[in-house]
């Protein structure tokens, strides 16, 4: 059994891929995370880049030298790296490019629910979707050739479903980087910009590399058209994962009346380009046309612009067809069986009753609420205590100090019992959010938060800015040393001797210095008091004041048994007034008969606990 | 045409897909209570049993203390991996309150374990948030029209002094009156069970086995 994530580098790795290089981000995490974990050490390159334009580059320069290169990202990560990866296809190169998306359709990780094939219909990549685990390792290899064929970076795009979702598959060896010729070829009018006559030129190369990608998926045979024996029946379009449902949906369905032979299918594995000739084919044979893909409607719309080219008149079922009340195919969430089934109904005007897949949703309401939180001896916990500390002892509301957050745990002071931070929007625009919100007038401290790695990904550009133009904030850096909300990553701060064989350290420290920053402390978020004065020291001074709040991930440090401290309750001193677990949100603290209770398993002895206690009830003691 | 004549057809078009018998899992917990290794057992033992399978784990962003859940999908080479709403042949949940957000999940006629910890979350601990009652959720249950198989977490036995893991224990009771012991054969699991970890073997026997029991003594 592997993931879809898996499948993917393992696939890259019977391809021959040389060179993969990525940012974390779920759900796409799992792929350069297996890679790495292989320990490869037949001549391929493997890292966690700084960023996802860094990586895309990094893959971009190795495939222009004639290699095959992979770069993975989240939906997100696109955006980030699209402005160098739409600039790499309007290039086009000789080697080979392969760049992983994995869209999250239904959120269930968080960020925008963006649909990355509006990418490849503006740079003209063309993008595979494989409809399942084992499609995922075939689909890639296949993705390699193409790329290499064409001199086009290729998308292969996989959703949540699929690529966190573990299924068998028949691996093969992997196949070591092929001697392949190293290409350096100097060709400004192919790898520069400049000049509306190369631009122009790029433009057509491009449309017509498209063009050739989409012939090759032709003679592949990538998109499969079933047409349906007799004419004038239903014909079905379905992308991607939706494919992985049909099966089971006319086995539904026909409980209601469908009779499966009669349908016609044309299932895209190569959204784009769009399949002209087969869809063409499907409007020909068939009187009524059901597309089913997830989150936007980019192939109902080309269906359309072919059903006008045909004078097609008939009925053609989607998220266009007077909205989701009609079709109940809507443009926000998952596709699965229920979107099969129920339209085909809508197509076929079976009788599907409309609660077939409606089950108790009401039961939902009955449980509690569990909000994300800080695990047991978080740093970051201390970091918002010490923030909230700060602007109470300077008289300041939470309502009136604006904080703003960034992706990654950090933002997990959101919620209670913290509700420090105010915002999220991308990675590092915490730092210049901060600005404009100083620009606008506020007459209150503006903070700012970041982790370390999202620091290091964004945050830098935002934190230059800043110290340029001498704007009066505060940056609160809250280093723990990983990339942990993605699953613990190595990152350009990770301690010296967790980096990979020939890798260095980069210290946040030196950087900040580096850059001229006057006002730059350096705080330990276990020790309360002393970081809630310094952070309220920062707050009343002039110009850019950099916090950097430096403990490592207690996950990370317990997987190596590591304790910052044993803590301990004195039983007659607690009268369980319950400030601890107030003021800390600490998971590893619950209520016992008469006193607090502290679970030893998931304490890491951070001794925040033992620092708001007003009654000497929670003890810390350091460990050697 | 007969629904009847309907199905053959449809079987003679996707002969290589249809499987003589599917079933799904839905697994719902919080996070710390081995809810994805039990997913991950029926798993393994569907694919020694030869039986196609999707195994899709999903956890929060917490290490601990955030909800989680799984879909297992038995029996269908083609299949993606969401169970629909009222689709699933077997609830497992490992937490009171969380086995309410697998409600809409079973199938009308289905099973429903639900093992009855209780992990309150904090504003619940501090008295300002409700926690559901145990007999609401049952309610709830029977009202989805599904069999209750209500597991006390009195009768997770002692090994050496410590309670044997939970989610061991929920998974050998699951394979008792469910229909999942219709695919796997139990005494499969419980040597897959046994020879996973190098480390208690015993213990996770014990656990397996006084789960398969307690169903019939509930019963």
């Amino acid at each position: 059994m592997i993931t879809g994530n898996e499948a993917i580098v393992l696939g890259a790795l019977r391809a021959g891929v040389k060179v993969a290089a990525g940012y974390p981000g779920t759900p796409s995490s799992g792929a350069l995370s297996s890679l790495l974990k292989m320990d490869l050490d037949d001549g391929r390159h493997v890292e966690w880049s700084t960023n996802e334009k860094v990586a895309l580059e990094i893959a971009t320069g190795a495939a222009w030298a004639g290699q095959r290169a992979l770069c993975t990202m989240k939906m997100s990560g696109v955006n980030v790296s699209y402005d160098s990866l739409i600039s790499v296809a309007y290039s086009g190169f000789r080697g080979s490019l392969v760049v992983y998306v994995a869209d999250d359709p239904g959120t269930s990780a968080g960020m925008c629910e963006q649909d990355s094939r509006g990418f490849a219909i503006m740079s003209d990549m063309p993008m595979l979707e494989p409809a399942s685990v084992a499609e995922a390792y075939k689909l890639v290899q296949v993705a390699f050739d193409l790329s290499e064929r064409t001199g086009t970076p290729v998308f292969v795009r996989l959703v949540t479903a699929i690529s966190n979702s573990h299924a068998p598959v028949a691996v093969e060896e992997p196949v070591p980087p092929a001697e392949r010729e190293m290409i350096l070829e100097r060709d400004i009018t192919k790898y520069t910009k400049a000049g509306a006559a190369i631009c122009t030129a790029q433009h057509r190369d491009l449309i017509a590399r498209l063009e050739k990608a989409g012939e090759i998926i032709r003679e592949m045979g990538l998109n499969q058209l079933q047409l349906a024996q007799n004419a004038g029946g239903l014909g079905l379009i379905a992308s991607g994962v939706v494919a992985a449902y049909l099966d089971e949906g006319f086995e539904i369905a026909a409980r209601y009346g469908l009779d499966p032979d009669a349908v016609s299918v044309l299932r895209i594995v190569a959204t784009h380009p769009f399949p002209v000739e087969e869809v063409r084919e499907l409007l020909g044979h068939c009187d009524t046309i059901l597309v089913l893909e997830e989150l936007e409607p980019h192939i109902e719309r080309g269906v359309i612009v072919e059903a006008h080219r045909l004078g097609f008149q008939d009925r053609i079922v989607g998220k266009l067809d007077g909205g989701q009340s009609v079709t109940g195919l809507s443009r926000v969430g998952e596709y699965g069986v229920e979107q099969v089934v129920q339209g085909i109904g809508q197509a076929l005007d079976l009788p599907i009753p409309d609660d077939l897949f409606r089950g108790k949703v009401e039961a939902e309401s009955l449980a509690a609420q569990r909000p994300i939180t800080c695990c047991a001896g978080c740093p970051h916990r201390g970091t918002y205590m010490a923030i909230n500390q700060a602007l109470k002892a300077l008289k300041l509301k939470k309502d009136d100090v604006m904080v703003t957050g960034d992706i990654g745990c950090t933002i997990l002071g959101m919620n209670p019992p913290f509700y420090t931070i105010w915002n999220e929007i991308s990675m590092g625009a915490s730092v210049s959010l901060a600005q404009g919100y100083v620009y606008a007038g506020i007459q209150t401290p503006v903070i700012a938060t970041i982790g370390d790695s999202t620091f290091f990904h964004a945050g830098i550009p935002g934190l230059v800015n800043a110290v340029q133009h001498q704007v009066d904030m505060t940056l609160i850096i809250m280093d723990n040393g990983w990339t942990a909300m993605t699953g613990m990553q190595v990152n350009p701060g990770t301690a010296e001797p967790f980096q990979q064989p020939g890798s260095h350290r980069v210290d946040i420290a030196r950087l900040v210095e580096g850059l001229g920053v006057e006002h730059f402390f350096v705080i330990d978020p276990f020790q309360l008091d002393e970081s809630a004065a310094t952070i309220q020291n920062g707050l009343t001074l002039p110009g850019v004041k950099v916090v950097l709040s430096r403990q490592e991930c207690a996950i990370q440090a317990q997987r190596r048994g590591l304790k910052a401290g044993a803590v301990r309750v004195i039983a007659e001193n607690c009268n369980l007034c319950k400030l601890c677990i107030t003021r800390t949100g600490c998971p590893a603290i619950g209520l016992g008969d008469e006193t607090i209770v502290i679970d030893p398993a998931l304490c890491y002895g951070c001794g925040l606990c033992a620092q708001v206690c007003n009654r000497e009830a929670v003890e810390r003691e350091a460990v050697s | 045409m007969s629904h009847a004549t309907r199905n053959t057809q449809h079987a003679s078009r996707f002969t290589h897909h249809v499987s003589r018998f599917t079933y799904d899992v839905y697994l719902v917990g919080v996070g710390g209570q081995g809810v994805l290794t039990i997913g991950d057992l029926i798993a393994e033992a569907a694919l020694r049993a030869a039986i196609p399978v999707s195994f899709y784990p999903t956890k929060g962003m917490a290490q601990r203390g955030g909800a989680v859940k799984a879909r297992v999908r038995l029996g269908r080479e083609t299949v993606g991996a969401n169970i629909p709403e009222k689709g699933a042949d077997l609830v497992i949940a490992m937490e009171v309150s969380e086995a309410l957000k697998a409600m809409r999940f079973v199938k009308p006629g289905g099973d429903f374990v639900l093992y009855g910890h209780v992990w309150p979350p904090t504003a619940v601990m501090l008295g300002k948030a409700p926690y559901p009652e145990l007999e609401q959720v049952l309610e709830q249950v029977r009202e989805a029209g599904a069999v209750v198989h209500y597991l006390d977490p009195e009768r997770v036995p002692l090994y050496e002094g410590a309670p044997v893991p939970a989610n061991i224990f929920v998974l050998g009771a699951a394979l008792d009156g469910t229909g999942l012991d219709e695919l796997l054969d139990p005494a499969a699991v419980q040597e897959l069970v046994r020879t996973r970890w190098s480390k208690g073997a015993e213990q996770n026997t014990l656990a397996f086995e006084a789960g398969l029991k307690a169903m019939k003594n509930d019963q």
